[in-house]
């Protein structure tokens, strides 16, 4: 299979061309199961009208990132999606159980396979959006069809690009016709990741137009009120909500504060309730808060250093090789990432249900730290004695400049000198981009499958592959495993591609970051799924 | 009198013009394509044009500048990039007041401290009280302020629960819930005016208190405070209204920390916001507003030397 419109697309390098700094998270959390309960017992023989009685109390949320837009069909910020996902819902849904990651059918009642590229959806009854309209089977092809064919163009559209034919069965059931049976489906159709999948009002689309964005209207458990910039985000519940027993509370405020330690603050203090995204400086002085739960997990990402293989030195596959063994990722944890991340042996990360390896560290598969096999590799490069080279570095990501600095001297020990070359974040991604770089430290962030952790990233001549590895066994086996939909088969097909990866080495590996969230302990019912997001349909404060 | 304020305001309009051209470079100096960041990553080249015809972006760049600055005289300030809001609602109807609002009660809290310990220690001179005044004002022009603002929000916002740690509630509209959210910001604001106030003061008192009218006062048997509240304190007005003129400049680059730690929604977090979010024509519209507004305290505090000082009235 080949995916050419992936080519034309660089929502991630938009993405952090345009706000380095948090580009959004993707929280992934471990041993959660509170929230299931909760929702379940909500949803035993309550009407609606008694819901409605229920809903009270008013949750105030720190939203730290940038936030461009509330249309999910067009931002390119993951905070947006925190809250685009409490006013809309998708056709999928992504669900939690504390061990796997499972897509479940959100606005479709029930979702069935006719053959392997013919998905049957049948919506449920009686949902309206908070304008009044119905969402029924055309309100749901508009908008998959805004993504996919809309003008303008939608990021999102290449999810869609096998997308053949939607064929209208009767009001409340669509059929999905693929040209090919696509894996990625099940992350693309959901209204939280794929966002292609997000169901918006067609009559406020045509109201509104280019305003939509800051104008939401969906079928989600809160409508929107007011967007005030640089202040907050004001939702309200919906109380007809489809789901019963949901939501709970009867206003959200999604607060924006650019200032971490100021939410922390307002969070003890009780100013708060939440905030949307604990940064690792701050992680272990929130977990001391006593009247604070801390909810955090390793996530889809993983976080490398990038090597420009078009030309010298690195163009010498040995010396790569030399440094992705010289990297002791131990070290990077401590230092870079405050002791919090885990070491990544290669890119498929610990989220991504039946394809990551538990055991990956005793499978002598990817990379790890191996001074002597790094000086083993560093005495075939062509270039013996000392080079010189050069990193670029900002003050970003996860690990800001702390990374680089972490790593020289470890270079150092293979006798490659390097030179720090501290940049803004905007000139940074730039030369990035434009190729103008020895190395740098770079990361992908908040992925739950394998195709797209892997192959936009590594294609050869793909838009996202700043480091010009081009290697076509690796997209062969790529191509092969996006067209399949059995996992076990997928998985065997990505181990090698990433076997390929890892070995030609145009990157050394890092880490996996864990990505926090942090609540007063009076909220309750918080669910946790493993892509998004601060999901408050289930959530109440004693 | 009035041919003096016309050329004093004739010169601040050549300021602003030269302002104003150096705001609008800011905007085609800085990296990225806006017609880029307005279509995102996904477009063809008919739309490119369109847009970049729509904007005015493919006339000569004198023409470009002649427009902007037509539009922004009256009030057109634009619509951002990415956001697509309306520019002079945001900065003007919407930042504004709030940064309004925290100067002048940081200006007010730092006259209403800063005068009175000037006045004292120049009264009581080489004294303990002096050198107390003098530790007081240098600690404070000295602390960083984003840095009191933290000490300030974790000792009395969260140790003692004492004032709200951000936020901001307009004084007109509950006067009382505005001026408790205003407490710990204002101070932070105002440390490092109260110590220039406290310095200036006390320096030209100083000078003041020397001078043989006071003598002659203290002669005629007219009371200490009087003497000093008097006819000292209206003498010093020059030097010290010059001052907050010219810190008031200061104090509003304080501002943008100020209103980022404690998360106020005024200029100076629109500015931080539009900066990350590459709006380069927010930048643009608060940078041009910023110094509008310092160009024109110090046009009012020229145009007050003659009211405070008889002696500077064109006879």
């Amino acid at each position: 299979m080949t995916r050419d419109t992936g080519e034309k697309i660089d929502h991630k390098a938009v993405l952090a061309a345009q706000l380095s700094n948090r580009i959004g998270r993707r929280s992934f959390l471990k041993g959660v199961g509170v929230g299931a309960g909760a929702l379940a017992s909500a949803g035993l023989g309550l009407t609606p009208d008694l819901a409605r009685a229920d809903q009270a109390g008013h949750i105030r949320i720190a939203s730290l990132s940038h936030i461009d837009t509330l249309d999910p069909h067009f931002t390119f910020f993951l905070s947006a999606v925190q809250i685009i996902n409490n006013i809309h819902n998708g056709l999928l849904k992504v669900t939690f159980d504390g061990e796997a990651v499972k897509f479940e059918p959100d606005l479709a009642a029930s979702w069935d396979m006719e053959d392997d590229t013919t998905h049957l959806f049948k919506l449920h009854e009686g949902v309206k959006f908070h304008d009044g309209t119905a969402c029924d089977a055309e309100a749901v092809k508009y908008s998959l069809m805004r993504v996919k064919s809309g003008d303008p163009k939608s990021p999102h559209a290449w999810k869609l690009e096998l997308l053949d034919e939607i064929e209208i069965v009767d009001p409340l059931t669509l059929r999905l016709k693929f040209s090919k049976p696509y894996a990625f489906l099940p992350v693309a159709l959901t209204g939280s990741t794929g966002r292609a999948g997000t169901i918006v009002s067609p009559a406020a689309v045509e109201k509104y137009g280019m305003d939509y964005g800051r104008n939401p209207v969906g079928t989600g458990p809160f409508k929107f009120v007011s967007w005030k910039d640089n202040d907050s985000i004001e939702l309200e519940a919906n109380p007809d909500y489809f789901e019963a027993g949901m939501p709970k509370l009867a206003k959200a405020s999604f607060m924006l504060i650019n200032e971490p330690s100021t939410a922390v603050a307002a969070l003890v203090s009780g100013q708060i309730e939440g905030m949307n995204d604990c940064p690792l400086q701050l992680v272990n002085q929130v977990k001391q808060v006593p009247t604070v739960n801390l909810y955090g997990g390793v996530e889809g990402n993983y976080t490398y250093v990038g090597m420009n293989t078009r030309k010298a030195p690195f163009d010498d596959v040995n010396l790569r090789r030399a440094v992705a063994f010289a990297i002791d990722r131990d070290a990077v944890v401590k230092q870079g990432y405050f002791g919090l991340a885990q070491e990544a042996y290669t890119p498929i990360s610990p989220p991504m249900t039946g394809f990551y390896d538990p055991n990956i560290a005793d499978s002598g598969r990817g990379q790890w730290f191996d001074l002597e096999k790094a000086k083993a590799f560093r005495a075939k490069a062509k270039t013996q004695g000392d080079i010189e080279v050069t990193y670029l570095m900002t003050e970003d990501g996860p690990g800001g400049t702390r990374v680089a600095q972490t790593l020289a001297p470890m270079l150092a020990e293979i006798g490659i000198k390097v030179k720090l070359e501290l940049l803004e974040p905007a000139a940074w991604v730039k030369r990035m981009k434009d190729g103008d770089f020895e190395m740098l430290d770079f990361r992908w962030w908040a992925d739950l499958d394998p195709e797209e952790t892997l192959y936009p990233e590594f294609k050869s001549g793909g838009s996202w592959n700043y480091w010009g590895w081009d290697n076509a066994e690796f997209d062969r086996l790529c191509a092969e495993a996006g067209a399949i939909i059995d996992t076990e088969k997928r998985a065997e097909l990505y181990r090698k591609a990433e076997d390929h990866l890892m070995d030609e080495a145009p990157v050394a590996m890092l880490a996996h970051i864990p990505v926090y969230k942090a609540f007063a302990k009076k909220v309750e019912g918080f669910q946790y799924v493993p892509c998004d997001l601060v999901n408050l349909h289930t959530v109440s404060i004693a | 009198m009035l041919s003096q304020a016309a050329g004093k305001i004739a010169q601040t309009l050549v300021v602003l013009l030269i302002v104003s051209i150096a705001s609008f470079s800011l905007l085609k100096l800085a990296p990225g394509d806006p017609v880029l960041l307005m279509l995102g990553s996904e477009f063809d080249q008919a739309s490119y044009d369109s847009l970049n015809h729509a904007l005015g972006l493919d006339q000569p760049m004198i023409v470009q500048y002649a427009q902007w600055l037509g539009n922004f005289v009256t009030g057109d300030w634009g619509v951002s990039y990415v956001a697509r809001a309306d520019i002079f609602n945001l900065v003007v109807r919407e930042a504004l007041p709030v940064t309004l609002t925290l100067t002048a009660c940081s200006l007010g809290l730092a006259i209403l401290v800063g005068v009175p310990v000037g006045v004292l220690s120049a009264v009581k001179k080489d004294t303990a009280w002096d050198a107390g005044a003098a530790v007081f004002a240098l600690t404070g022009t000295a602390f960083p302020s984003f840095f009191l603002g933290i000490l300030l929000i974790w000792f009395l916002g969260v140790k003692f629960g004492a004032f709200p740690v951000m936020g901001f509630v307009p004084p007109w509209e509950d006067f009382w819930a505005g001026l408790y959210h205003l407490v710990l910001p204002s101070i932070t604001l105002s440390t490092f005016f109260i110590g220039m106030i406290v310095r200036v003061t006390r320096a030209a008192l100083v000078e003041v208190l020397d001078q043989p009218y006071i003598t002659a006062a203290r002669a005629r048997g007219e009371p200490g405070w009087r003497v000093v509240w008097v006819h000292g304190v209206r003498n010093i007005m020059m030097p010290v209204v010059t001052v907050i003129g010219l810190q008031l400049g200061g104090i509003l680059q304080g501002a943008v920390l100020t209103e980022t730690v404690f998360s106020m929604p005024g200029i100076g977090q629109m500015l931080t916001n539009a900066v990350l979010g590459r709006e380069y024509m927010l930048v643009q519209a608060g940078v041009m507003l910023t110094a509008v507004m310092f160009i024109l305290v110090n046009l009012l505090v020229d145009l007050s030397y003659p009211l405070l000082d008889p002696r500077l009235r064109p006879r």
